[in-house]
């Protein structure tokens, strides 16, 4: 009996002693058997890490060239490549991908060498440039197309962004089996270039809008800037300017003209006056002072997100900026309508009455509600870039937290997000993602690269003027997702816009720039609208004329401001 | 039967047809109905989500213009009462018409080719025999030359 007790124990104990050798030799096995890798990266011309190379390594074979390993590059253009064991006496790395010329470098003798040791080396840096294929002009022509179907009204926004994504994953799709050359990208490439925050910090935004546009608020400011001025309309004007102007700066611009043009008509015709001398001037002042934050227009969520730009460093660089255009503003909107606003008539009795009836704010219990949860946003925004805090996960965190705290009818709210200008902006970053895949983004970054040199000046004054130039006659929305490449070039070559100055010059062009002309903001579009249902028709001419001088003056100014801040 | 029927829209072009209304309303002591119709098609390209919003926000914009109107007709000593409508203007006025019957329909009547009106002049026609065809109202086509009035401000209504 005790014999058997000493042999099982001898038996775990010898059990133990190989287990523990084992684990020993296993680990000396891991350091033998460790693969050397290659590592390295991959730029474009224009020094921007390039995603989704193949990186190969190619061995001669009797005198047959052989792919013997492979990886791709990630994001910042790295990759790190195993090298089989044993290693090649001579090698070569080959570099693929589409839309860019193929190349192919040896790997040094040195290297190899330290290879076969089991060191892993560093590759030199490796530029590639960009081959035009017809896929290029493909996606070129779809995204003109777009354009132009925007620009003239032919198809709705999304239906047109829409109908121009399909298009190329259609002919990547379906076309590159045949034809080869005329693969653009695939759809999980295509999907990359989505930008997640800007669609979220959109519909987080949307749902908070949705409450507060219920509440009555608009009518309360519009008729109390009508008491304040006691029908003076050296006063009104500013004060409703102003009022577009702050609301802008925190809700979309389409939104806050959807709500301030009723209620201006009715201020004008108590008034009796023409209410295009109020509707103009407030439609200038929300295109200007929605540039003052990240969250103010479509364009500036796009900068803010590409850019890295916070809501502090709009508030911080811009604003101030932008108070001056608007000082500008209220200067040239007074000057150009003073015959009408200066003209001596009586109003309605019957008229103010109902102005009195209708300003009031018709829920209370949510206005507060989302005052106190709009204040905590504005805190996040603010305050959260600390922490690295997203603006979309601010948006969505108010969001939430304030239809819990309201409770509404949830398919009622889900409704309110306006999905069309989702789905749009998701098509138009597929759009835009194409023409950025085969490299005109690319070719049109070199062109103006070289036009500007290394002036920061020059720089800042192009970038500002044709952003605002362009704006007047194309949608600003893919004007500007087009040019963001541009800029994030023009940034790195250009000394001193590491400040990231040239996308403030972007956001001042893209947005004022919709002053210039009708169809240069969807907010003007929305205003002729409404205000050709109160039986004023505004004309293109009409807006070019008015437009214009607003245009020169709001951008000057503030690209004067940019030039004092930065240079 | 009974009533005019006066469509307007506000601004500059309504006022030939609703001072032809006091008018026709002072002669014939009728009722002058002001229709305003509050469509939305310019909301087409934009803001789907914001259209249950933004209809009461022009329909509260309607009222204060028949307000306006009625306060007109009111000084000319006429009669007036509001009627807001939403859709097509052409098909709300026709309904409107074979549901009231009124004896007197006013139209406002463009001024020169090209000019933005609720018809041009070719269909101008057609319509009112649509009308005479719906309630066998007389149609009265009324333009800025047929009444006196103050020469319109040149900058605020292009």
């Amino acid at each position: 009996m005790v014999k058997t007790k000493l042999a099982g124990t001898i038996l775990v104990i010898l059990a133990l002693a190989f287990f523990l050798v084992s684990l020993e030799n296993a680990s000396a096995a891991d350091v033998k058997t460790e693969i050397p890798y290659i590592f390295g990266k991959i730029q474009d011309s224009q020094l921007q890490p390039v995603k989704g190379v193949e990186v190969s390594l190619i061995t001669e074979n009797d005198s047959v060239f052989e792919s013997r390993q492979s990886t791709l590059t990630q994001a910042d253009g790295s990759y790190a490549l195993k090298i089989p064991i044993p290693v090649p006496e001579k090698a070569e790395l080959l570099f693929s991908r589409p839309h860019f010329q193929q190349k192919i470098n040896s790997i040094p003798a040195a290297d190899l060498k330290q290879l076969e040791l089991g060191n892993s080396v560093s590759f030199p840096l490796v530029t590639l440039d960009r081959e035009i294929t017809p896929a290029f002009w493909i996606a070129v022509i779809i995204f003109v197309v777009v354009l132009i179907l925007i620009a003239t009204g032919f198809l709705h926004n999304t239906l047109a962004a829409f109908a121009g994504a399909s298009a190329l994953l259609a002919i990547s799709y379906l076309g590159s089996p045949f034809l080869p050359d005329l693969y653009i990208f695939n759809f999980p490439q295509a999907i990359t270039y989505i930008d997640w925050n800007v669609i979220f910090l959109i519909m987080g935004m949307m749902m908070v809008i949705a409450v507060i546009e219920n509440t009555g608020i608009f009518h309360w400011l519009s008729y109390h800037a009508y008491r304040i001025s006691g029908g003076k309309m050296i006063i009104l004007l500013p004060v409703l300017m102003l009022i577009t102007g702050i609301s802008s700066a925190f809700l979309d611009n389409v939104t806050t003209m959807l709500l301030m043009t009723p209620i201006t008509v009715q201020i004008a015709l108590a008034l009796n006056i023409s209410p295009l001398v109020l509707l103009i001037p407030e439609v200038f002042a929300s295109n200007v002072i929605g540039v003052s934050t990240l969250i103010g227009t479509p364009t500036n969520i796009l900068i803010g997100s590409f850019g890295n730009i916070t809501f502090n460093d709009f508030l911080t660089n811009l604003t101030p900026g932008v108070f001056l255009a608007f000082l500008g503003l209220v200067g040239y909107s007074w000057f150009t309508f003073r015959k009408e606003l200066t003209e001596e008539k009586p109003g309605s009795p019957l008229l103010l009455e109902k102005l009195g009836e209708r300003g009031k704010i018709t829920n209370p219990e949510n206005l507060k509600k989302a005052g106190w949860i709009g204040a905590g946003m504005m805190l996040l925004f603010v305050f959260g870039e600390q922490v690295h805090l997203l603006p979309s996960v601010t948006a969505l965190i108010g969001a939430s937290a304030l239809l819990i705290w309201i409770r509404p009818d949830i398919e009622e709210m889900i409704g309110a997000v306006d999905w069309t200008t989702l789905v749009f902006f998701m098509s138009l970053f597929i759009v835009v993602g194409a023409i950025q895949e085969v490299g005109l983004i690319s070719a049109i970054a070199e062109m103006i690269g070289d036009l500007i040199g290394q002036n920061l000046v020059l720089a800042m004054v192009v970038v500002t003027w044709f952003s605002a130039i362009l704006s007047m006659v194309i949608a600003n929305i893919p004007f500007t997702a087009a040019m963001l490449p541009v800029i994030a070039y023009l940034t790195l070559i250009v000394p001193g816009a590491d400040s990231k100055v040239l996308f403030y010059c972007l956001s001042i062009g893209a947005a004022m720039g919709g002053n210039g002309s009708l169809i240069g903001a969807s907010a003007n579009m929305i205003t002729a609208g409404i205000a050709e249902r109160a039986g004023y028709r505004i004309t293109y001419k009409y807006f070019l004329k008015k437009g214009l001088p607003a245009l020169i003056i709001t951008v000057t100014i503030s690209l004067l401001w940019l030039l004092i801040r930065f240079t | 039967m009974s009533g005019i029927l006066c469509a307007i829209r506000g601004g500059p072009s309504s006022r030939p047809t609703i001072a032809t209304s006091i008018q026709l309303a002072q002669e014939t002591g009728e009722t002058i109905y002001f229709l305003y119709v509050v469509n939305l098609d310019f909301l087409t390209h934009s803001s789907s989500s914001k259209t249950n919003h933004i209809s009461q926000e022009i329909h509260d914009m309607g009222e204060f213009i028949l307000l306006s109107a009625q306060e007109q007709a009111s000084e000319g000593g006429a009669k007036a009462e509001g009627v807001i409508r939403e859709g097509q203007v052409v098909e709300e006025i026709i309904s409107y018409c074979e549901e009231q019957s009124p004896i007197y329909v006013i139209l406002g009547q463009p001024e020169e080719e090209g000019e933005d009106n609720l018809l041009s002049l070719e269909r101008l026609q057609t319509f009112a025999d649509r009308i005479n065809g719906a309630c066998q109202a007389q149609v009265i086509f009324s333009s800025e030359k047929d009444i006196p009035h103050e020469k319109d401000q040149d900058e605020p209504n292009p």
